[in-house]
C-alpha cells in the first residue's frame, strides 16, 4: 500500500487547520486505516485538545531533543483504535525555532514512518518551517474561511509556498541570482507571476521551463470552513479558479465544511467533534473529502515537486 | 499554459472544455460572474479593481458569443486554427480493488430500450 502525507495548512489562524486534521484523522480511524496525525504547529500545538487528549509525554520535543530515538516513538495511542498521535511539545521557544538539521531530520522521519497514512497539523503563517512541511506532503490541503482576511492570507500563504517552491530550485539548480530577481518581482501586482515567467522564458528558456515545471508540480488543494451557504462554497470554488489563473497553480477544491456550532461545544467539552457528531453536515463534508483525498487516483498519481533541500 | 489574461479564450475565461454543451457554459458563466462581480470576495487581495472590471467586461463577451450557436461555431473555427484541441480523457476513479469509468452513462439494455417502445408508463 502506498504512503499518503497530507499536510494541512493555512495563512491565518482560527480557519479550523486542527479541526479538519484532527476529524479526517478520525474518519480515516474509522475506517479501519491506521493514521498518525502529528501536531507539526510548532509554535502553538492544540491537536490533542480536539481529540480530547491532555498534554504528556513523549511528545514531538522528545523526538527533537534525542530522548527518544525516532519519531514512531513518540506516536502515542489514543482512545481511538487506529489512531495515534505525536503531540507538540510544551517547550515552545526551542521548538518554534528549530534549526534547519532537526527539521531535516524530522521530514525524513515523518516519510519514514511505518504507518499509511500520515497527517500533519500545520501552524499558521509562512515561515520556512511551515512551508517545508507543506510542500513535503502530497496533496497539502490549505484550510480558509469566507472572511477576507482568511482569503487575503491564502493567497498569500500560496505566494509564499510559489516563492520557496521556486527558490528551492534556483539553490538546486545554482541559478541564485534570479532570486534576487524573483524577489523584485513578484508581488507586485496580480500579473506578477506571468510577467517573472515572461521574462525569464526570453532571456532564459531552459530555466524557465525547469522553473515552470516545478510550479506546475505544486498542486494543493483548497477547503472552505465555516461555510455558511451556498455562497461560501462558491467562493472558495472562485478562489481555486483565480488560484489557477493567477498563481499558475493547478489548486483543486475539495469542499465546503458547514459552520456547526457542535464544534465549539464539543471543544469546549474537550472532546472529539466526529464520534458523536457523524450524522452533521459537517461530518458529512469531512467524509467526502477524505474520500476525494483517499480514493482519488489522481492523487495517488500526483507526486510532490522534487525538492531536495540543500544541507545548509 | 503559460498565459495573460488578455490571451486566455473564452472557454478558459468561463473554465469549461471546448465540446461544453450549452447549459455548461451557463453554469460556467454565472461561476465567473460570480468570482469576478463587484465587491467579489474571491480576489480579496490580489486582483485590482480595474483590472476586474476588464475581464468582466471579457466574461460578458464569451458569452454572449458562446451562447449563440452560430457565432460560436465560427469562434471555434478561429481558435482551431490558432491552437490545435484534445479533449480530455475520461476520468478514472479508484474504487475498493477495480477501475471504473466515473461519468460513463448507464448501460441501456436491449429490455430497457424496448420497455421504452411498447410500455407507456415504465
Amino acid at each position: 500500500m502506498d504512503k499518503r502525507i497530507w499536510a494541512i495548512g493555512g495563512g491565518k489562524g482560527g480557519t479550523g487547520k486542527s479541526f479538519v486534521a484532527a476529524n479526517l484523522g478520525l474518519h480515516l480511524a474509522s475506517l479501519d486505516r491506521e493514521v498518525v496525525l502529528i501536531d507539526a504547529d510548532l509554535g502553538a500545538p492544540n491537536l490533542h485538545t480536539f481529540l480530547g487528549i491532555k498534554p504528556s509525554h513523549p511528545d514531538l520535543g522528545d523526538f527533537l531533543t534525542g530522548r527518544v530515538p525516532s519519531l514512531a516513538d513518540a506516536a502515542v495511542a489514543t482512545s481511538v483504535r487506529n489512531l495515534r498521535l505525536i503531540k507538540g511539545t510544551e517547550n515552545i521557544l526551542f521548538v518554534a525555532n528549530i534549526a534547519h538539521f532537526r527539521k531535516l531530520r524530522l521530514l525524513r522521519q515523518i516519510r519514514q514512518l511505518p504507518t499509511p497514512n500520515v497527517i500533519l497539523d500545520l501552524g499558521t503563517g509562512s515561515s520556512f518551517n511551515t512551508l517545508d512541511f507543506f510542500l513535503s506532503a502530497n496533496p497539502g490541503v490549505v484550510v480558509t474561511t469566507p472572511d477576507p482576511t482568511s482569503i487575503e492570507n491564502t493567497y498569500l500563504f500560496l505566494k509564499s509556498c510559489i516563492m520557496r517552491v521556486l527558490k528551492l530550485y534556483m539553490d538546486h539548480y545554482k541559478i541564485r541570482e534570479l532570486h534576487q530577481k524573483m524577489l523584485d518581482q513578484i508581488e507586485k501586482n496580480s500579473q506578477s507571476l506571468y510577467s517573472f515567467f515572461k521574462s525569464l522564458m526570453e532571456t532564459d528558456r531552459s530555466y524557465g521551463t525547469i522553473l515552470y515545471r516545478a510550479l506546475r508540480g505544486f498542486r494543493p488543494c483548497l477547503v472552505m470552513n465555516k461555510s455558511r451557504g451556498e455562497d461560501d462554497d462558491l467562493l472558495g470554488r472562485s478562489m481555486a479558479d483565480v488560484a489557477r489563473k493567477y498563481l499558475l497553480i493547478d489548486m483543486k477544491y475539495l469542499g465546503a465544511i458547514p459552520y456547526d456550532e457542535d464544534v465549539q461545544e464539543s471543544l469546549r467539552a474537550i472532546r472529539p467533534y466526529y464520534p458523536q457528531h457523524r450524522d452533521s453536515a459537517a461530518a458529512r463534508a469531512i467524509r467526502q473529502m477524505s474520500e476525494e483525498l483517499a480514493y482519488s487516483i489522481e492523487f495517488t498519481l500526483r507526486t510532490p515537486p522534487e525538492i531536495r533541500l540543500p544541507d545548509a | 499554459m503559460l498565459k495573460r489574461i488578455e490571451d486566455w479564450n473564452y472557454y478558459e475565461l468561463l473554465s469549461v472544455e471546448r465540446t461544453a454543451s450549452p447549459d455548461e457554459i451557463w453554469a460556467g458563466y454565472q461561476a465567473a460572474l460570480s468570482t469576478y462581480k463587484d465587491g467579489s470576495l474571491a480576489l480579496y487581495g490580489l486582483v485590482s479593481e480595474a483590472e476586474r472590471g476588464l475581464i468582466l467586461e471579457r466574461v460578458q463577451e464569451a458569452f454572449q458569443t458562446l451562447r449563440d450557436p452560430d457565432k460560436r461555431k465560427e469562434y471555434d473555427l478561429a481558435l482551431l486554427r490558432h491552437a490545435p484541441y484534445f479533449p480530455p480523457k475520461a476520468a478514472f476513479r479508484k474504487s475498493v480493488g477495480k477501475l471504473e469509468i466515473e461519468e460513463a452513462p448507464a448501460r441501456k439494455t436491449l429490455w430497457t430500450r424496448l420497455k421504452r417502445l411498447f410500455v407507456k408508463n415504465p
